[in-house]
């Protein structure tokens, strides 16, 4: 019992009390206001890794993304459609409370929320991972690792899996052989891979809510989650339409809530795309000094 | 460097050391007594290095290594920042961030008799000192100096406490005042608990906000406090006063 006592993560009384007084004078113990987010830097993987894979850190935050591909038989019921699976991962390394091996509660529901947000707003092409119908259709993995929790995984992860989605390239395959039913898989050597086709990029924002729900706060840190009485995670696209919107408990202006998401989320998008582009940018300059 | 052991030509004292390192060689230092702290092992006649840090001596004979991590090592003697975990009938359980957690015994108070003990509801943040801290036993906290009087030990009440590294609090706690503090303190009137720990609490009353930020209610002089110390960890003295103007100057 006493392993476990040591092992979660605890607060003061003083700390929960502080972080209500002072919000309630709109103050925020990282100095932030209650609409700032915390800065966000997206990076994205040098050597080994070359494409799709990301690190993103939002202020303390640091999630890893990762994105794989292989050759599956397609769902029955899909038989044109390849997939997109979410996994996450939680190390103890990242908070003491996460255990190693199970998916905890939250890992469940940040992996779903991601998933909400990606794939049931189709915001990835399916249709053209579809090799052979039927038959051969490529799957998309994208693992996200939480390597330091500071509070709001949620959209870190988010970011994490878009950008390392957006720089993803699967090998090119073309069916030849004998009777023209055989799958070959080019090697990146003899033909470019292909990046996905993404049709928008749905961008988590989410707010805290404390006291009776008048009060609203945007990206909570580790400290703020562990006081605030309820939360809401509104994913949006690039053309402001809601994708998803997940609310665990508490009282909030829903709305004004949304308005404000939709600021941020063009704020984050752009910071991604730019990320995205000065990374493809580095590819192409190091490729022509390689000849 | 008048620091520097005679009888070892190449010191590594105040130097960066890393596991491995041999400091010391005992061969060329016959009728010469050592002591040895905390991360140095003694192979033979070769004293090594077991964790990176900075290696310290302190007159005559005593050497350790001193790292900052998140993680504490209880030592006898340290003034440290605990949260209470759990109460028993015996001891207080209180989680002050090290491997184990420690034990409070709840007579260990100014006066402390059955009659008269304190509650503490868990999360209560308490100022204590440890006065055992052997391998394989929970340490051992008291609320008492030496002498058996509370001193400034207990709870502490409100305020806000911010985790830190143990070298950032050690820095808080050195000799002379470390800039950051000096110059918060001349502007801004504050109350501070340093646990070395890595546990810092900060106080401002809101009748005793200084000259300079009249307007300002206390949680604004915690917070500008509480982040000023925590951003200058890796400053120099220079650039921790330059910061804390400018932090300063967007409060006025």
């Amino acid at each position: 019992m006493e392993q476990r006592l040591a092992n979660t993560w605890r607060m003061s009384v003083n700390e929960k009390k502080f972080i209500e007084t002072a919000l309630l004078a709109d103050l925020r113990v990282d100095g932030r206001r209650p609409f700032d987010y915390r800065r966000l830097t997206i990076k994205f993987g040098r050597q080994v890794l070359e494409d799709g894979s990301s690190e993103v850190q939002l202020g303390q935050t640091h999630v890893m993304g990762f994105v794989t591909s292989q050759l599956v038989q397609p769902y029955r019921d899909r038989p044109n459609e390849g997939s997109l699976s979410i996994y996450t991962e939680f190390s103890p390394m990242a908070d003491p409370s996460f255990e190693a091996g199970r998916p905890g509660e939250f890992a469940v529901e940040l992996g779903r929320i991601i998933d909400r947000g990606l794939r049931e707003s189709r915001a990835v092409d399916t249709e053209s991972l579809c090799v052979l119908a039927g038959k051969l259709v490529w799957s998309i993995r994208v693992d996200l690792h939480i390597l330091d929790n500071g509070g709001n995984l949620v959209d870190a992860a988010n970011v994490a899996a878009l950008a390392s989605l957006l720089t993803f390239r699967r090998p090119e395959c073309t069916l030849g052989g004998e009777n023209g039913q055989e799958v070959i898989v080019h090697p990146p050597e003899v033909k470019e891979p292909l990046p996905l086709i993404i049709h928008h990029l749905p961008v988590a924002v989410t707010f805290a809510f404390f006291g009776d729900g008048n009060i609203v706060v945007i990206d909570p840190t580790q400290n703020e989650e562990a006081v605030m009485g309820g939360r809401m995670t509104a994913t949006l696209n690039t053309n402001g339409d809601v994708c998803a919107v997940q609310k665990a408990g508490g009282e909030g202006v829903i709305m004004q809530c949304l308005r404000i998401a939709s600021v941020k989320a063009t704020d984050i998008r752009s910071k991604i795309n730019s990320a995205v582009e000065a990374h493809n940018m580095e590819k192409a300059l190091r490729k022509i000094k390689r000849h | 460097m008048d620091e520097r052991p005679l009888t070892s030509p190449t010191s590594f004292v105040d130097h960066i050391v890393v596991p491995g390192d041999v400091v010391l060689n005992l061969s060329s230092m016959a009728n010469h007594t050592i002591k040895l702290g905390g991360g140095l092992r003694q192979d033979c006649d070769a004293i090594s290095v077991m964790k990176a840090g900075k290696l310290r001596f302190s007159k005559p004979n005593k050497y350790w290594v001193e790292s900052s991590q998140k993680r504490y090592v209880p030592c006898v003697e340290d003034t440290i920042l605990g949260i209470v975990v759990d109460s028993k009938a015996d001891n207080f359980l209180v989680d002050i961030k090290g491997p184990a957690l420690a034990f409070l015994p709840v007579l260990a108070f100014e006066g402390g008799t059955r009659r008269n003990i304190p509650k503490f509801e868990t999360g209560t943040l308490l100022y204590v000192r440890v006065v055992k801290a052997n391998d394989g036993v929970n340490p051992e906290l008291t609320c008492t100096d030496a002498s058996g009087k509370a001193a400034e030990f207990g709870p502490l009440k409100e305020g806000y406490m911010f985790e830190s590294s143990t070298g950032l609090s050690r820095m808080l706690l050195s000799s002379p005042t470390c800039p950051v503090l000096e110059a918060l303190g001349k502007k801004l009137s504050f109350e501070i608990a340093v646990g070395l720990n890595g546990r810092v609490w900060v106080w401002a009353d809101l009748s005793s906000v200084g000259r300079f930020s009249v307007n300002a209610a206390s949680p604004s002089t915690v917070i500008l406090v509480g982040n000023a110390i925590m951003s200058s960890e890796s400053l120099s003295g220079v650039q921790q006063r330059i910061m804390v103007e400018k932090l300063l100057q967007r409060i006025q």
